[in-house]
């Protein structure tokens, strides 16, 4: 959190994460330029290991862009997402690669400047089955890179979590650059590898296919919240689950309502849904030590005032809440974030419903 | 324009920009960060490693930030413009 940078947060968790990053790549890069070496006698090793860096990069493309709505999906997928920024590195290491042997190969022994004969050597910039899918790939080689680099916590905070992640949305602009690149690319080559469009058309369909589906169940309901209104009925006691959180759509942003334990009985509190980190939907996490944890990177904010705890410095908008008769009232208005608000208490059984 | 006269300029403004960014990170991840993030002021060279190729590339941003004095600027979503509007009308 924000107490002090440092190059990474090491654990457990990351060390294991990145370990079987690592040996991915490897496994597949042995079978992908093993295979190759079998199967096409005529294929050199470096154009084996250009197209199995390229492979690779694609592939991983793929698992980032699909670990968002599998988490939303099944909070199974979770522990995914928990390091999904090094797997985003790994993807633009291996595209770097890639796009590195490629220039060295195909446009380092001439007279251009190799960057100039990559945006030059075809200028068929007028057609579309010839455009030079080459200058689509450095482009997103470019995007990769600047995603890559602004992957420390130091951008989020010096950028703002909305401004990081607009900017960081752009991989879907690499994305179909990169599909257009590899399309382009079979379809200039000789042999046409039909194989491979349809790969591409199966990885495109299934990450479309998450991205609507996760959308749709995503939608969170919206009370009746007429302006004017003090206080807006959102839900009744027992639709909370303990230690857990339902999400609504109040002051056109998601508030988390949170039912949680605390010492001398059940206590009802509200936030704003979106955590000063990465915007992490919080009510999508649960109350873990008295606070609530944020599903993605495990940020954390007292549900009674949204401070994270001592020494981190966090602080996010919170929500006056109340019961009566069984159901949650809450105050569309947000407090400034920081902000005390009595949460309301329940009692001691569970899901007990007294009025606060 | 020839595409290869067209190529060469954007090579080489793209290279002028890289090569700015290049000199001026180093002083600013040795100097600056800790000005506008106080997170920063004591980070160590991993960090500071870590975040060079960012500098570089967003150096017009951050020397912007650091001749202001500024520090790491506040979030805004729905709910926090919300909320300060009506803090500032309660202090109105």
């Amino acid at each position: 959190m924000s107490a002090e940078y440092q190059a990474v947060l090491w654990n457990r968790n990351k060390k294991l994460y990145d370990l079987t990053i690592a040996a991915g790549v490897v496994v597949f890069l042995g079978l992908f330029v093993g295979i190759g070496v079998a199967t096409r006698t005529q294929a050199t090793i470096e154009t084996l290991l250009i197209r199995g860096f390229g492979a690779g990069a694609l592939l991983l493309l793929h698992v980032v862009l699909a670990i968002g709505p599998l988490c939303r999906l099944d909070p199974r997928f979770l522990p995914l997402l928990y390091n999904r920024r090094h797997l985003g590195v790994c993807t633009f290491l291996l595209a770097l690669a890639h796009g590195g042997f490629s220039i060295l190969q195909f446009h380092g022994l001439g007279v251009l400047n190799p960057l100039v004969s990559v945006l030059a050597s075809n200028g068929n910039y007028d057609s579309l089955s010839q455009f030079p899918f080459q200058a689509l790939g450095l482009l997103a080689l470019v995007i990769l890179f600047l995603l890559a680099a602004t992957s420390h916590d130091f951008w989020l905070a010096n950028l703002t979590a909305p401004v990081w992640k607009s900017l960081h949305m752009v991989v879907y602009v690499a994305y179909g650059l990169i599909l257009a690149h590899v399309a382009l690319g079979s379809l200039q080559a000789p042999e046409r590898p039909t194989a491979l469009a349809v790969l591409l058309g199966i990885g495109f369909a299934g990450i479309a296919s998450l991205h609507l589906v996760a959308g749709w169940r995503e939608r969170a309901p919206a009370p009746d919240a007429a302006a004017g209104h003090s206080a807006v009925d959102v839900c009744a006691v027992s639709d909370i689950p303990l230690d857990r959180a339902r999400i609504f759509l109040l002051a056109d942003e998601r508030v988390a309502v949170f039912r949680y334990r605390a010492e001398g009985g059940e206590r009802i509190a509200a936030v704003s849904n979106v955590c000063q980190h990465q915007n992490g939907p919080l009510g999508e996490g649960r109350v873990v030590d008295g606070c609530i944890t944020c599903p993605w990177h495990g940020y954390q904010y007292r549900p009674e005032d949204g401070c994270s705890p001592p020494p981190f410095t966090e602080t996010i908008p919170t929500f006056s809440v109340r019961v009566e008769r069984d159901r949650v009232l809450v105050d569309p208005r947000p407090n400034p974030p920081g902000t005390h608000a009595e949460p309301a208490r329940l009692g001691t059984a569970s899901g007990a419903g007294e009025p606060s | 324009m020839s595409i290869v006269r067209a190529a060469e300029v954007v090579v080489l403004l793209c290279t002028v920009y890289i090569a700015l960014g290049l000199a001026f990170a180093p002083f600013f991840v040795w100097r600056g960060v800790g000005r506008i993030d106080p997170a920063a002021r004591s980070a160590g060279f991993g960090f500071r490693l870590i975040i060079l190729p960012g500098v570089a590339a967003l150096w017009p941003v951050l020397l912007r930030r650091w001749l202001a004095g500024r520090r790491p600027p506040s979030e805004r979503n729905a709910h926090r413009d919300a909320a300060a509007s009506r803090a500032g009308q309660a202090s109105a």
